[in-house]
């Protein structure tokens, strides 16, 4: 039977790839579906001021004051992980204060809100907090 | 019959026309949605015959799948915290290859700082896990103590919902899932507990419980006694546990209907009867079957698998204090 034993090689492989449905619904695992809140087609880069960065619970809050090409300055809120997801990839409740200048990226609220979430918060020199370190091994706290 | 014979008519003409191997390609490259390379990713080919090949994407991204028999291929491209990619009707001639490439975006967290791929990765991947026989209690029954990674769903299910539950699932999928309980620091229910974060079962001969950091702790009584006629925890029931042979056995009442069963978002009633099997086969993995009986809501009872691995010693279940500071409620608006 032709590709019978790739079959078989698959099905013991189905669960790490997570193919289909599976995946699809995924986004009920998180604190709340992020997607019910930010658009995923509304892109946003905020370069500014960092004003305060919320270290709590369900989801740490950096705020930054950014200018646009007018010269108006909105002050955004980007949600990030919750401040023990943060912890184990390595962020600290000090890793950014008040004056910091960062470039945050993101995306937008559904609502038209100044809020959205945190992709990448970049450096002046070009480096990313914390971006991409990896986690324990998918081990629940270190 | 039909398709098996038009594909063998297809590769017999291919082969005719370029003389060479029997088999086609399918190659590509996978990257996400800055256009950066997405290695490991799963490739899966599937034919119209049902055969199905697989690859993974290396450092650059690229992947290959090679030799694969003529025909018409549904391609699926699967990295965790990705959504996954598919794309049906790619023809697959012998000597030729036929390129698809696929940009991964993001789900669940969007890719926020903490809540990333990575994080996702680690979640829902398998985890090394240590070797040897399953400790056992004094007693001789098997010990589940300890701190355990995630569980991994093995097998989601096939629920057969009453219309009013179908109803409620699409209802929720078609809202992203906007109405999660946890989105408003409510129970996520104990058939989600432990899929996102790893958690701590603790054990001796009268009480067996699971110690959780982003849910309410879960007892299940292991000392004989019965169920309430009212339940004292209703977010998570009441749970009894007797042994099978070295299977745990637990049978669970008494819950209110406001929680979620999975991560389809299906609904159930307070009619529920959840009846959960343990099995610790060695040191480091833990098997878990639940049996969901809720003719409230179910045409007929239906089993889901989940399955995990022993995290270090040095692990810790913190604490989330959902109410703290939970500023997402008014932004939720779904769709």
């Amino acid at each position: 039977m032709m590709g019978a034993e790739k079959v078989g090689m698959m099905k013991g492989m189905a669960g790490a790839a997570c193919f289909g449905l599976l995946c699809a619904a995924m986004p009920a695992l998180a604190h709340h579906a992020f997607v019910a809140e930010f658009d995923a087609n509304k892109r946003v880069k905020v370069s500014g001021t960092v004003t305060k960065l919320e270290w709590t619970n369900p989801h740490a809050w950096l705020y930054v004051d950014g200018k646009d090409e007018s010269g108006k300055v909105t002050n955004w809120a980007f949600e990030m992980g919750s401040p023990n997801t943060l912890i184990r990839q390595g962020w600290r409740r000090t890793a950014l204060k008040e004056g910091d200048q960062v470039t945050v990226e993101g995306y937008a609220a559904k609502d038209g809100s100044n809020n959205a979430n945190a992709r990448s918060v970049t450096l002046p020199d070009g480096t990313k907090v914390f971006a991409g370190s990896p986690a324990t091994d998918g081990g629940p706290a270190r | 019959m039909r398709l098996p014979t038009s594909a063998a008519c297809l590769l017999g003409v291919a082969l005719i026309a370029f003389g060479q191997g029997t088999g086609g390609t399918i190659s590509g490259t996978v990257t996400d949605v800055d256009g950066r390379a997405v290695p490991g990713a799963q490739v899966q080919a599937k034919n119209e015959a049902g055969a199905q090949f697989q690859a993974k994407a290396a450092a650059s991204g690229g992947y290959t799948l090679a030799e694969l028999p003529a025909g018409t291929y549904q391609i699926t491209i699967a990295s965790p915290g990705l959504q996954p990619f598919m794309k049906r009707n790619v023809t697959v001639q012998a000597g030729q290859t036929a390129r698809v490439d696929a940009s991964l975006v993001d789900f669940a967290s969007l890719g926020s700082v903490g809540e990333d791929r990575t994080f996702y990765a680690n979640a829902f991947g398998a985890h090394d896990a240590p070797t040897g026989p399953a400790p056992r209690t004094p007693d001789g029954k098997p010990d589940f103590s300890g701190v355990w990674h995630t569980l991994r769903v093995v097998d989601p299910g096939k629920p057969e919902p009453l219309p009013w539950a179908e109803e409620v699932t699409k209802e929720r999928q078609a809202n992203n899932m906007k109405d999660l309980p946890s989105a408003r620091c409510l129970p996520i229910g104990i058939t989600l507990e432990g899929l996102l974060l790893g958690f701590r079962i603790m054990q001796n001969p009268t009480v067996l419980a699971f110690l959780y950091e982003d849910e309410l702790p879960r007892q299940i009584y292991l000392d004989g006694r019965k169920h309430p006629e009212e339940s004292l925890s209703p977010f998570v029931g009441h749970s009894v546990g007797k042994w099978e042979g070295d299977t745990l056995v637990v049978d669970a009442v008494g819950f209110n209907d406001k929680t979620w069963l999975d991560i389809q978002g299906h609904p159930h009633t307070d009619k529920m009867h959840i009846v959960e099997r343990y099995r610790r086969k060695d040191l480091g993995h833990l098997d878990v079957e639940i049996t969901i009986d809720d003719p409230g809501a179910y045409k007929k009872p239906w089993s889901m698998k989940r399955a995990t691995e022993l995290a270090g010693a040095d692990e810790e279940v913190g604490q989330y204090v959902c109410t703290e500071n939970n500023r997402d409620v008014q932004h939720l608006v779904g769709k």
